[in-house]
């Protein structure tokens, strides 16, 4: 036993294997990692999507237009237009009933149904390829809803995409 | 290598500095600091990282047009969301509104389909005051029906034509779903 002794003494691992590992591990988790967009970090709240099975489709990362419908920490339900399409975003915001001072912002605050009617149709004129997508917090009461899908449907966008999260990864 | 390189070209130059050659060859660094950084940014991008990437549901609603469609009371199934966030169910020919759990309405989504082929329309109607969420476990359920359906038909060689509409609930629903809905 003794003869082991001086070998702890000057104890050196070769550190190399693991620096590989982490090093692979961190590229990877680096390249993956998706931060906060532009738009999430103006708004006030935090959506909490509603659940559904894993069956259905991804959302999609640009040419989007998204209506989101969230409730902040005071308990009012606030809703927001963001059209994730950096060239056709500018002129979409000029549409009647967006306030001048958010024209630039990554998205514009909805305060009535007539802006949203024309910011739907605003969309819809500069580019006819940009999906609606509805992402709204689970506990929003359905009439808003209602309201947005009503809108949608006057403005004619019939097709449009419920934002939810996958039951098994839902945390 | 670039270690080895650097050992035999600086030999070369000073022939008298032999006392640095072992030093070389047995090269060890301490890789202490680096580990720790490496690890520090690897829990950092853990944490910052969302796997969970958000998924979309479709949806579809009828164009604006004001003619009303004819259709008949035989193939109508309707579901409604009372304030209460409870389901009822009930068919055009069974006009007695049933209360049904979510969880069970894929097999009855499925086994009323069945009976009545393509020709069954089915129909929400949701209480403004339900949350958003009912409404979305209710399109899954129908949505997950609704694969279970299509699966079964293919089966049969048959093309399976969804019909279903999310309509308004009228006042007349409403005061029906108060006598049920205690």
């Amino acid at each position: 036993m003794g003869a082991h002794k001086p070998k702890r003494i000057g104890f050196k691992l070769d550190m190399t294997p693991l620096v590989d590992v982490a090093f692979l591990l961190l590229t990877f988790f680096m390249f993956t990692a998706k931060f906060k967009s532009e738009a999430e970090s103006e708004q006030k709240f935090q959506i909490k999507r509603p659940v559904a099975s894993p069956d259905t489709a991804k959302l999609p990362e640009r040419g989007i237009a998204l209506v989101k419908i969230g409730i902040d920490e005071k308990g009012d339900t606030l809703t927001y237009f963001a059209v994730i399409s950096e060239k056709d975003r500018r002129s979409i915001y000029t549409a009647q009933g967006v306030d001048p001072a958010e024209a630039n912002n990554a998205q514009v605050t909805v305060r009535d149904t007539v802006t949203l009617a024309n910011l739907v149709l605003q969309t819809r004129r500069t580019n006819p390829k940009i999906k609606f997508m509805i992402d709204a917090d689970k506990r929003v009461r359905y009439g808003r809803i209602e309201q947005v899908m009503n809108t949608f449907r006057s403005q004619g966008a019939t097709l449009f995409n419920f934002v939810t999260v996958n039951r098994s990864q839902q945390g | 290598m670039a270690g080895a390189d650097l050992g035999e070209s600086s030999s070369k130059k000073k022939k008298g500095g032999g006392v640095k050659k072992p030093k070389r060859i047995g090269f060890k660094l301490d890789m202490t600091p680096l580990v720790d950084v490496a690890f520090l940014l690897l829990t950092f991008f853990m944490f910052a990282t969302t796997m969970a990437q958000p998924q979309i549901m479709e949806m579809q609603v009828p164009p604006d047009i004001t003619t009303p469609v004819e259709v008949a009371q035989s193939d109508l199934f309707t579901l409604y969301v009372s304030n209460k966030e409870h389901l009822f169910y009930n068919t055009g020919i069974d006009p007695i509104m049933r209360k049904i759990d979510i969880k069970d309405l894929q097999a009855l989504a499925v086994q009323k389909n069945a009976e009545r082929e393509n020709d069954l329309i089915t129909s929400l109607k949701v209480d403004p005051a339900a949350s958003y969420a009912t409404v979305v476990d209710i399109l899954d359920e129908l949505n997950l029906a609704e694969g279970e359906l299509v699966d079964s038909y293919k089966e049969k060689n048959l093309k399976r034509e969804r019909r279903f509409a999310i309509t308004p609930i009228t006042e007349e629903d409403k005061a029906e779903l108060a006598k049920v809905d205690i």
